[in-house]
């Protein structure tokens, strides 16, 4: 009974252990506050990175024959509806949906241009994706994207000019005073809001594109360049810089005339129930379905014909994760200047209270009995330290905008520059397990501080600790 | 008194040391305090020791109250061996059956009177035990301090005490587990005349009412004199009993 009574009588008494606390309160407060907003800081940037990606991306590599299990060669299968039928019937899939992707030139002055005048100044290389509207908004975040909120620039605020399609539900419309003119209608076209700004294009505005196109019956390029005029009718905003500055898209269908192309589709977009969750299972089973009736090679042999959205930003990926995990580690160094404090302030307490250590023994108390009472000193400081460091850091990161707000004013000038960011606010995401291994790691090491003076307050002699005056 | 094998125990030894020799290193060699100490206090009984300063007083109550290990011999506490029990057990003896006076009180200064007094209790009995019993505990130790006049002192520290009322609360504290053996060193050896008087007559009191087994270490031959034995010691050896004539 001893040890809980007067650890916490010395706890409440001496007001130094305190210090310890406030040290541990500070550590775990900050590590709970800084990984908090670290983890939201990441999970947008992996929002970002995804872009307009679909969880699951299938695209054949269109051989001419797909070898067999038992050995047979059997020829490459290209019919999408049957493929789509296949992807469908698996519960877990959510929807699916043809692409045809390709790449080209973007040259708004005029495909001559691209030939005249040096690269980057008035050409770009872009990537030319075409869709069904439907299926691409079932699939992927491409419907939030041509909704998403305009980004702005430092200093010179709404920065793309083109905007919103007309009709989000149906954006490869021609706009209403092309119409209206009765001009030679041209193919409307959806830009990434970083190619529009860069360009400095405006809705309506007609561009050339020009890629190299082949014969399909042949297998060979064509000599002349497919050189056409588009008329831009909206941009998108995926979040993902790549996508925005390079993406163009357009009807699936018209892509395909554009590119002289019988064979419609070049890819399949799946969207998964829980990509978590199903992930690994849906593209094992579909992979090996689909390579049984002809549309891929066996699983496993070309990676990039099944790919989910992480397999194309690995690297990135890799790179967010490794950066939270040394993050953790820095900042759990916090906890061991903290477990320090306790080290020293329970050293000085040993030395302090010798003569009581020696009072302890006379009355009865074993050497096990004080080492537990310092060890309870330590416990008491990491529990309440940490307790408290968890509620201030978790409160702290529910409403890190209003203490940034409030700091700003005070400071007077603006600590998070939402200009800068692609954000609009702080993104702070507290995990609940994080805050208990934060917790749990302090009062883990603090114990092993303490555990130092508390093995030495139990080594004492009781005769000379009672002659310590 | 040096041999063991000349005075065996009396049925009634409470505490009681055969062939108890002390020693500690200083240097390379070896300085012996105690020279081979047999002694044994029984049950109800009043003894006082005395001597010259560093005779080894001191050492041989540590070793009988079981706080300092002889470097020979053995101690027996209520019958037991107390080195040759565990640790724990031996804690447990001096928790039950040895009270501790000491002449600078030694009192814990983070806690009230009453929570002093209790304290004994708070070490031998788990948080559960004690939670059952602290009415008792609490109320035997509330009526002792207000028995040595502390009534209205029950909540005051060590700090707002005088060195009397604190004397008080350390003979309380001892007697708070009715342990059989109480063991003072110079209780009244911090304390002026008058006070040590009425410190000396709670101290004798509670003895002889309770009929515990008291061993004083004192200067004061007054005391000494109300002792039923007095031992002299000597250079770490006993040389006088006062059953025979006390040397003058």
């Amino acid at each position: 009974m001893f040890r809980t009574f007067l650890s916490l009588r010395y706890l409440k008494a001496r007001k130094t252990n305190w210090i310890g606390m406030a040290g541990i309160l500070v550590a775990v407060g900050a590590l709970v506050l800084i990984l908090s907003i670290m983890a939201g800081f990441l999970e947008e940037s992996r929002r970002t990175l995804r872009g307009n990606l679909a969880d699951l991306v299938i695209q054949p590599s269109f051989q001419s024959s797909v070898l067999q299990e038992n050995g047979d060669w059997v020829p490459m299968q290209t019919d999408v509806e049957r493929m789509l039928e296949i992807i469908r019937e698996d519960p877990d899939v959510v929807a699916a949906t043809p692409q045809l992707q390709w790449y080209g030139i973007f040259a708004p002055d005029g495909g001559e241009s691209a030939l005249e005048k040096p690269m980057q100044d008035a050409i770009q290389l872009i990537e030319l994706v075409g869709i069904d509207v439907e299926g691409e908004g079932e699939a992927t975040d491409f419907r939030e994207s041509l909704e998403a909120e305009y980004g702005k620039k430092p200093g010179m605020g709404k920065f793309c000019n083109v905007g919103r399609p007309e009709d989000v539900e149906d954006p490869f419309v021609n706009l209403r005073d092309v119409r209206q003119r009765r001009t030679r209608l041209k193919v409307p076209i959806l830009v990434g809001e970083q190619l529009a700004y860069l360009w400095g294009l405006r809705r309506g505005q007609e561009v050339s594109l020009v890629t190299a196109t082949y014969d399909e019956a042949s297998s060979k390029l064509n000599e002349t360049a497919a050189n056409a005029r588009f008329q831009v009718v909206g941009s998108f905003r995926s979040k993902d810089n790549e996508t925005d500055s390079r993406r163009i898209y357009m009807d699936r269908r018209a892509l395909a005339d554009f590119l002289q192309r019988d064979r419609l589709w070049s890819a399949v977009l799946v969207k998964l129930d829980d990509y978590e969750r199903d992930k690994d299972a849906v593209r094992a089973r579909l992979w090996s379905k689909l390579h049984a009736e002809g549309f891929l090679s066996a699983p496993g042999i070309r990676l990039n014909e099944f790919r989910t959205w992480e397999d194309f930003r690995a690297t990135l990926l890799a790179a967010i994760q490794n950066e939270k995990a040394l993050m953790g580690i820095m900042l759990s160094l916090v906890l061991v200047v903290a477990g320090f404090t306790v080290f020293a302030l329970l050293s000085m307490m040993v030395t302090e209270k010798r003569r009581d250590i020696g009072i302890l023994c006379a009355l009865g108390a074993t050497p096990r009995g004080v080492l537990a009472l310092f060890l309870m000193i330590g416990l008491w400081e990491a529990v309440i330290g940490s307790a408290l460091g968890a509620l201030v850091g978790i409160t702290g990161a529910y409403n890190i905008d209003a203490i940034e707000r409030k700091l700003s004013s005070v400071f007077g000038f603006q600590i998070f520059n939402r200009e800068i960011y692609l954000f609009d606010h702080i993104p702070a995401e507290v995990s609940f397990s994080g805050v208990a291994w934060i917790v749990g790691g302090a009062v883990f090491s603090t114990l092993l501080f303490a555990a130092i003076p508390a093995w030495r307050a139990s080594r004492l002699d009781p005769v000379e600790a009672l002659r310590h005056e | 008194m040096s041999d063991p094998t000349q005075h065996p125990l009396s049925a009634d030894a409470v505490l009681s040391c055969a062939g108890v020799r002390r020693s500690f290193p200083v240097g390379e060699r070896r300085l012996e305090i105690l020279h081979g100490i047999n002694l044994e206090l029984r049950a109800g009984e009043r003894l006082a020791l005395m001597g010259t300063s560093g005779a080894g007083k001191t050492t041989l109550l540590h070793i009988l109250g079981l706080l300092d290990r002889p470097t020979e011999g053995s101690v027996r506490v209520a019958g037991e061996d107390a080195w040759s029990l565990s640790p724990k057990r031996r804690a447990n003896l001096r928790n039950q059956k040895i009270g501790f006076v000491f002449q600078f009180y030694h009192l814990l200064p983070e806690l009230s009177a009453l929570e002093n007094a209790v304290l004994p209790a708070m070490i031998k009995l788990s948080r559960r035990a004690f939670r059952s019993n602290r009415a008792e505990f609490l109320d035997r130790a509330t009526t002792m301090l207000t028995r040595f006049g502390l009534a209205d002192r029950l909540g005051h520290r060590p700090s707002q005490l005088s060195g009397g009322e604190q004397q008080r609360i350390a003979i309380a504290r001892a007697l708070l587990l009715d342990p059989p053996i109480l063991i003072a060193d110079e209780p009244t050896g911090n304390l002026d005349r008058g006070t040590g008087e009425k410190v000396l007559e709670i101290l004798l009191d509670e003895q002889s009412a309770r009929g515990v087994a008291l061993m004083l270490v004192t200067h004061d031959e007054r005391l000494a004199k109300r002792c039923e034995r007095v031992l002299y010691m000597e250079d770490g050896l006993i040389q006088a009993d006062s059953s025979a004539p006390i040397p003058t």
